[in-house]
C-alpha cells in the first residue's frame, strides 16, 4: 500500500518536472507476413504445393529474426533484440529508427553462435517456446511443420527443424532488403522459396530435418532468397 | 516555475530514493564465494558468471534436483539418477531408470566438479550448464515432462514461490531461473578431498604399492584422465565399440565423421563409487576397465593415437594401478551434508 502511495506520489512530482516534453519519436513499424502460392499462410487450412507439385498443408511455422540494423549513410543503427516470428500470431514490431532516410534493412534470419550458447534467457529465447534443442545445445532458427501427400514419414510428417550454429553446419543466414519507402512496411517470407531456391528440395527426399548437417544447411542456403519487402 | 520543478525534482528523488531501499531490504540474498581447490586450474569459463551463485539460489536448486515433482508421474527426480552415495550416478546400475519402466540409453554420469568443464554429457552435447536440465526433463524415457507443465507445477507451490523470490527477487517464476539454480546446485558439486588430495597437499602419503600405481597411472593414463581433475575435457576414441543403440558419441553432435566413437574422457574421481564403467555402463567392475586398456584393438579405425602401442600390465601393476584409482575416492564429498536432500 505504501509502495503505491510513494510510486503514484513519485509518478506525480515526475509529470510536475517535464510537463508535455514528450518529443515525436521516429518509429518503423514492421509487419512479417508468411506467404505460399501468393496467399498469407493459414495454419492448418490451405493445401499448398511446391515447384515439384507436391501439395503440403502448414501446422506450425516459426522463425527468429535478430540483430536488424538499418542500413544509412552515415553510420548503421543496430537493434540487440531478438524476435520470434510465429504465423500463428501477430507479427508487428514497432523500432526506433535512426535520425536520417534508411536505404535497407538487413537482419539476421537465426540468432548468433553468442546467442546459442548464453545459457538460460528470456523472452524470445526462452526454450518455453519449443525453438532449442535440448539433446544438441542450440536454438532451431526456423521451424515449420505439416503434412504432405509426398512425405514417407509417419503420419505423412513434415518437420523441418532447422539448426546449428557451429562451423560449416551454420543455418543462420544474413537477410539485406532495400527500396524501404514508408515508416510501416510488410516483410513478405515466400514459403515457395524454401523449395525453390539456390537448392530444389523435395518433400519426398528431405521430410524430415531434426538435426544439423547438410540437409539443414541446404535449406538455409535458401533462406535469403525468401524475403522481399512488400509494395 | 523554475522553483516548481526543483522541488518537484526533490521529491523524485527522495522517494524513488526510499522506493529502492524497501525493495533491497525484501531482496537479499547471500553471496557464496565459489573456492578452487588446491592445486586446480582456474575453470576455463566461469560458468557463474552470469549467474550468481548464493546460498538461496544454491537451495533452490537443491530442492529442485530432488524433486521428482519436475517429472511426468511425479517419482523421478535429477537425484534418483545421480545418487550422492554414488558420487551423483546411478550405482550399480549400466543404464538408470526413467518415467514408466523406461530406461535411459546412457549410464549416469557423476557430476563431478562440472565447473571445470565446458561442454556436457558424454558427447558434448550441452553447450551451456545451464541448459542441461532440458534434456533430462523433456527426455520420454527420462522425467517425460514438459517444460510448460514443470513450470506450472512449481508455480503452484507456494514453498517454491517463496525461494524463487528469495532466490531472484521478484514475484514471477520463469524457466530461466530454475535452470540456473539448477546449475548453481550441480555446479557446486567439487570432489577435491580425496587421499590423492591430501597427498599433493602434504597432509597424507601414498604406501609404496599406491606410489607406483600413481606412476604407471601417469606413464599410461594421465594424458587423457589428466591431473588434478582426471580429464582433460577432450573427445577420443578408446577402443570402445559400438554398442546395440547404435550410440556413434560425439559425431552425432558434429556431424564429422572423425568424431565416430569418440566420447568425452570423463573424470575417474570417485571411479570405485561410479561403477559400472563407459558411456553405456559395459563394464561392471574397475578390473574388467583395465582388461579392455590391455586388450584393445589397436587396427580400430578412429581409435586414438595414444592407445595404439599396446599396453601391457603384470599382474602386479594392474593391482598397484587399481589401488591408486581408489585413492581418488572421496567420502568427504559423498557424504556432505550441503549437497544432501
Ligand atoms: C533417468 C535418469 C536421469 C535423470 C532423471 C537425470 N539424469 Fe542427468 N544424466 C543421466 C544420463 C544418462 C546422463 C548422460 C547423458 C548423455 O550423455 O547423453 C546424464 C548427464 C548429466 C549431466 C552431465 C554431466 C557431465 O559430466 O557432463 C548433468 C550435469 C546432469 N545429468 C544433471 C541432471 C539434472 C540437473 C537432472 C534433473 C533435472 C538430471 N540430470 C536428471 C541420467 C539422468
Ligand atoms: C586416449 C585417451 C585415454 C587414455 C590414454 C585412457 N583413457 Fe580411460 N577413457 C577415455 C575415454 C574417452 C573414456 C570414455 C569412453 C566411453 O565412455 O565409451 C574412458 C573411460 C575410462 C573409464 C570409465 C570411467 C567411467 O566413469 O565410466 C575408466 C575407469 C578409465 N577410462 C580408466 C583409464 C585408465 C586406468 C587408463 C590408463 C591405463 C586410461 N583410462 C587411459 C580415454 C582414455
Amino acid at each position: 500500500m505504501i509502495k503505491i502511495a510513494l510510486s503514484f506520489f513519485c509518478l506525480l512530482s515526475f509529470s510536475l518536472a517535464y510537463p508535455q516534453k514528450t518529443k515525436k519519436e521516429n518509429r518503423i513499424i514492421i509487419h512479417f507476413e508468411n506467404r505460399a502460392n501468393g496467399k498469407k499462410i493459414v495454419l492448418n487450412d490451405s493445401i499448398y504445393s511446391t515447384i515439384f507439385d507436391e501439395k503440403y498443408a502448414v501446422h506450425k511455422l516459426k522463425y527468429y529474426v535478430s540483430d536488424i540494423h538499418f542500413i544509412t549513410q552515415k553510420k548503421e543503427k543496430v537493434i540487440k533484440e531478438v524476435f520470434l516470428i510465429d504465423a500463428a500470431k501477430d507479427n508487428t514490431i514497432n523500432l526506433l529508427m535512426p535520425e536520417e532516410n534508411i536505404a535497407g534493412i538487413q537482419f539476421l534470419l537465426g540468432v548468433d553462435s553468442l546467442l546459442n550458447c548464453s545459457g538460460a534467457q528470456e523472452g524470445a529465447l526462452d526454450p518455453l517456446n519449443d525453438m532449442y534443442w535440448t539433446w544438441n545445445s542450440g536454438y532451431v532458427m526456423f521451424k515449420m511443420e505439416g503434412t504432405s501427400n509426398s512425405s514417407p514419414a509417419d503420419k505423412q510428417r513434415i518437420e523441418q527443424h532447422i539448426g546449428g550454429y557451429k562451423g560449416a553446419f551454420k543455418t543462420m543466414r544474413m537477410v539485406k532488403l532495400f527500396c524501404i519507402k514508408n515508416k510501416e512496411i510488410t516483410i513478405v517470407m515466400n514459403l515457395d522459396k524454401y523449395w525453390d531456391g539456390i537448392n530444389k528440395i523435395k518433400i519426398a527426399e528431405m521430410p524430415v530435418i531434426a538435426a544439423i548437417g547438410e540437409e539443414a544447411k541446404k535449406i538455409a542456403d535458401n533462406f535469403a532468397g525468401m524475403f522481399c519487402v512488400a509494395d | 516555475m523554475k522553483l516548481k520543478v526543483l522541488f518537484s525534482f526533490f521529491l523524485f528523488i527522495v522517494a524513488a530514493l526510499i522506493i529502492t531501499g524497501a525493495e533491497k531490504a525484501m531482496y537479499n540474498p547471500t553471496p557464496v564465494l565459489f573456492k578452487i581447490p588446491y592445486g586446480f586450474p582456474k575453470p576455463a569459463t566461469n560458468i557463474f558468471a552470469n549467474n550468481s551463485l548464493t546460498e538461496e539460489g544454491f537451495q533452490l536448486g537443491k530442492k529442485l534436483f530432488y524433486d521428482g515433482k519436475l517429472s511426468k508421474d511425479g517419482e523421478v527426480s535429477c537425484g534418483s539418477c545421480h545418487q550422492p552415495f554414488a558420487a551423483f550416478s546411478t550405482y550399480d546400475h549400466d543404464l538408470s531408470h526413467g518415467i514408466n519402466n523406461n530406461f535411459s540409453t546412457r549410464n549416469a554420469q557423476a557430476l563431478i566438479n562440472l565447473a571445470w568443464m565446458k561442454e556436457w554429457h558424454w558427447d558434448g552435447g550441452i553447450n551451456n550448464i545451464e541448459m542441461q536440465p532440458l534434456a533430462p526433463l523433456t527426455a520420454a524415457n527420462e522425467m517425460g515432462e514438459t517444460l510448460d507443465n514443470v513450470m506450472l507445477k512449481i508455480k503452484a507451490d507456494s514453498v517454491y514461490r517463496r525461494m524463487f523470490r528469495n532466490a531472484f527477487g521478484n514475484a514471477n517464476i520463469t524457466s530461466s531461473q530454475m535452470l540456473k539454480a539448477l546449475a548453481q546446485f550441480t555446479g557446486s558439486l567439487v570432489s577435491a578431498n580425496s587421499k590423492y588430495d591430501k597427498v599433493k597437499r602434504g597432509e597424507a602419503s601414498f604406501i609404496l604399492p599406491e606410489q607406483k600405481g600413481y606412476e604407471i597411472f601417469k606413464a599410461l593414463c594421465n594424458s587423457c584422465h589428466a591431473e588434478p581433475l582426471f580429464t582433460d575435457n577432450s573427445y577420443r576414441n578408446n577402443g570402445i565399440t559400438l554398442n546395440r543403440f547404435d550410440d556413434i558419441g560425439r559425431q552425432k553432435i558434429t556431424g564429422n565423421k572423425s568424431d565416430s566413437l569418440k566420447f568425452k574422457v570423463p573424470t575417474l574421481r570417485n571411479i570405485s563409487l561410479t561403477l559400472p564403467y563407459m558411456h553405456d555402463g559395459r563394464f561392471a567392475y574397475l578390473d574388467k576397465v583395465i582388461d579392455h586398456y590391455t586388450n584393445i584393438d589397436t587396427t580400430i579405425k578412429n581409435l586414438d593415437t595414444q592407445l595404439r602401442k599396446k599396453i601391457i600390465l603384470s599382474n602386479i601393476e594392474r593391482q598397484q594401478l587399481l589401488l591408486f584409482l581408489r585413492t581418488l575416492t572421496d567420502t568427504a564429498f559423498t557424504k556432505n551434508k550441503r549437497f544432501l536432500p
